[in-house]
């Protein structure tokens, strides 16, 4: 019945606008970047963690060191509008250890400005402007053929991949933009396949501190998700937690969070990440068909997603973005920044979370779709 | 004075309750306690051993902190490390220069090991166990004129005792008439003390194995408390355990570099990857506490030395091309890159060194250039250093 409801062409066309129905494709004509082909391993049969597993001691996989070696080069050319590690973090008193963040010249409306803009945004889709701002685009992630991954030096862009780009006004160090491009489904829905590339490039950059964000809530509804280095634990890492469902041995299990102020589901897989991701892609698609604003966060190298879902925004009520939802705020101002109390994150975050019934709609919607799929 | 005294006597007895003293004082070797929540982590308890051999009665010694006993002769390289082990809460071994109430030098293999709650995995206490080392023939032909490069690279023995004062002196004012003392002391030159030959296995076991007995008594009179000890570190509580967590973190970085620490006197090196001890051929503990310019020699270009000083000083990022030297005087062109890192605080913590040897370049296993190898190290450093500086102590609450 639930995965009916997708099925629903009203539903596509309510949300996609006839712009955004054209699917944009960017045209890169000769662009050629660093190309990071993963291992024709996919996610289902990659084992029980074999070689993704996150060893403290091993060295920075390639992917990491790729994307580390990219992003401090264009801090080195100088393409950030500031240094974001000058940005001061502190943990805010309180049992729920919520994380503050000063970071003054950061644009949270960065990518609705259009003029500002060097990679802008402009009719729901990101529009490069190659002679200017190419340095930009960090490198470009695909799936591959061989038995290892493999980094191609500069290569065309494929097809099916994944675009990383740097933001210059970021919010933490390695901040990217991690755009699909070139799948055919509709670009501004969640899809499997997104959503299966983005898991595995946290899961190969195999570094506990960088996590991925996606906010469905932004001003464009656009597919794209972002990624940066935060400081170990996020407060929503640390939360206890009570299944809803699993599928015993396979490893995947789908939990509620307890005593945390915004509503959420941990997916959280032991071995195979596949059926993780291929519930949440489902059960986004149905919270945007139902027009509920949600995010999530990939931590743990890809083996735990929260989702949070959120609120309709209304004049008293604004959606969080992820990392809010995770417990990091972040503020322009020093004087905000100062009297920043956990009583006043608690109630930001109260009001955007999904009320109780809202939440067992979606619980029940989440099992059931996951029962569907995994039988 | 006296408020600190009771504080001592409440931190042993709260923690092994009164009947530890006479069974710590059965033990032959010659130890110290020191607890480090106390202000200026003072001694707490001193064996007999160690009472005979430094000649200080146990009023003396109680209540100060274990610099008391270093002098103008003790390297900075192994204050350094000490100080390091005891930030980063975790097991030293180091050959130390120590001075008796009379004086009298005397070189030691000092091993210390953090004691840990195991309620909380609080550091409670530091044990520091001296064996005592005989000396090393005098090098041959050393004599007034013994300046200039010494074995480990650092460039001065003079320059080393130097900054090793100064360091002592800057501590607190109650230890300055410590240094006074030492100073009347040592009127004379003592720089004729020279480092004995590397402590032996056997030193090294009966280092050991005192401080396994001790750490044994003391887990065993915690259980008559109920306020349990232990060695290592049993709760997964985060506090405490970030300097550890960044030694672990920079170790997952093959490539060459080091981090100075840029708010102490003279900028030491803090740290030293093993690819860095591998490209210069020194061992770790001949760089720890070194300049980082001490790879520098005789046809190194001035101008670019100060290229790198002013850098620094202005805390920017600079790439330079400058000649090194090994440990074996071999040259080699390094590329070298050096940026500021930074805290979670947005502070300056450190500067990397990333060092880059000119014309052995080639794509790695990876596929990464060198050129880039070198950028995501700084990357990866960066990240680390901002990931374990988030101190668990809010800055405002």
């Amino acid at each position: 019945m639930v995965v009916k409801q997708l099925k629903d062409d009203n539903f596509l066309l309510k949300c996609a606008t006839p712009d955004q129905a054209k699917c944009p494709q960017f045209s890169f004509g000769s662009i050629q970047i660093p190309l990071y082909c993963f291992a024709s391993q996919s996610l289902d049969d990659s084992g029980p963690f074999g070689r993704f597993s996150c060893i403290p001691d091993d060295e920075p996989s390639t992917l990491e060191s790729l994307l580390l070696a990219q992003w401090e080069d264009r801090m080195w050319k100088g393409i950030y509008r500031y240094d974001v590690t000058t940005s001061e973090i502190k943990i805010i008193g309180g049992r729920r250890k919520f994380l503050a963040q000063l970071n003054e010249e950061w644009n949270m409306d960065h990518l609705s400005d259009p003029d500002e803009n060097e990679v802008c945004w402009r009719g729901d889709s990101f529009i490069f402007n190659w002679v200017k701002h190419h340095e930009e685009l960090l490198f470009c992630v695909a799936s591959g053929e061989k038995a290892i991954p493999e980094l191609i030096p500069t290569a065309p862009v494929p097809n099916a991949s994944i675009l990383v780009l740097s933001n210059v006004t970021p919010v933490e160090y390695g901040h990217v933009f991690l755009v699909p491009h070139g799948f055919t489904s509709i670009s501004q829905f969640m899809d499997a396949r997104s959503l299966e590339m983005v898991t595995r490039v946290a899961m190969e950059v195999n570094n506990r501190s960088f996590r991925v964000f996606y906010d469905c809530s932004m001003p464009s509804a656009s597919l794209y998700f972002q990624a940066c280095y935060f400081s170990n634990p996020l407060p929503v890492e640390v939360m206890p937690v009570v299944t809803l469902w699993d599928n015993g041995l396979g490893g995947t299990r789908i939990c509620s969070l307890i005593d945390y102020p915004i509503k959420a589901l941990l997916f959280e897989s032991k071995s195979n990440v596949k059926v993780s991701v291929e519930v949440l892609a489902e059960i986004c698609s149905c919270l945007q068909g139902k027009n509920i604003p949600y995010s999530f966060l990939i931590s743990d190298c890809g083996k735990r997603i929260f989702l949070f879902p959120q609120m309709r925004a209304s004049a008293n009520s604004h959606a969080l973005s992820s990392w809010e939802c995770s417990g990091h705020f972040v503020f322009k101002s020093r004087n905000d920044f100062d009297q920043v109390t956990e009583e006043a994150m608690l109630e930001r975050m109260g009001t955007a979370s999904l009320d109780e019934p809202g939440f067992q709609v979606v619980k029940q919607l989440c099992c059931s779709i996951a029962s569907k799929l995994a039988s | 004075m006296e408020s600190q005294l009771a504080l001592i006597e409440q931190s042993f007895n709260y923690r092994y309750s009164v009947w530890v003293r006479e069974a710590l004082d059965e033990l032959p070797d010659n130890f110290t306690i020191t607890d480090p929540s106390i202000s200026g982590h003072p001694i707490v308890f001193a064996s007999r051993g160690f009472l005979k051999m430094s000649g200080y009665s146990k009023e003396e010694v109680i209540g100060k902190n274990g610099r008391a006993f270093q002098g103008p002769g003790t390297s900075r390289r192994s204050i350094t490390e000490i100080q390091e082990a005891i930030q980063e809460e975790r097991t030293i071994q180091t050959i130390l220069l120590n001075y008796r109430k009379d004086g009298t030098p005397i070189w030691m293999l000092f091993h210390m090991s953090p004691v840990f709650s195991k309620e909380d995995g609080r550091v409670i206490h530091f044990v520091a166990v001296q064996v005592p080392m005989s000396r090393k023939p005098r090098w041959s032909g050393s004599g007034p004129g013994r300046d200039g490069v010494c074995e480990d690279g650092c460039r001065s023995r003079d320059i080393v005792f130097g900054s090793c004062r100064r360091e002592v002196c800057s501590d607190s004012v109650l230890e300055l008439e410590h240094v006074l003392a030492f100073e009347s002391l040592f009127d004379s030159d003592n720089r004729d003390d020279e480092e004995p030959r590397e402590a032996s296995d056997q030193e090294k076991r009966r280092a050991a194995a005192a401080v396994n007995n001790i750490l044994s008594l003391l887990t065993h009179y915690s259980e008559l408390t109920g306020k349990l000890v232990c060695e290592k570190r049993c709760t997964l509580s985060g506090i405490g355990l970030l300097g550890a967590s960044l030694i672990i973190s920079l170790g997952r970085i093959k490539q060459s570099f080091v981090l100075t620490d840029p708010h102490l006197p003279e900028m030491p090196i803090v740290y030293a990857s093993d690819a860095f001890l591998k490209l210069t051929g020194y061992a770790r503990h001949e760089v720890l506490g070194c300049q980082c310019m001490f790879l520098s020699g005789v046809d190194t270009d001035p101008s670019t030395l100060l290229q790198v000083k002013e850098s620094i000083q202005t805390e920017q990022a600079c790439t330079v091309r400058i000649l090194n030297y090994r440990k074996d005087r071999s040259s080699f062109w390094n590329l070298l890159h050096i940026s500021p890192v930074r805290n979670a605080s947005g502070k300056i913590a450190y500067s990397v060194w990333v060092q880059m040897e000119e014309g052995c370049g080639y794509q790695d296993a990876q596929g990464l250039s060198p050129e880039m190898r070198q950028r995501s190290t700084v990357g990866a450093v960066k990240v680390a250093v901002r990931s374990s500086s988030m101190g668990a102590g809010p800055s405002k609450s």
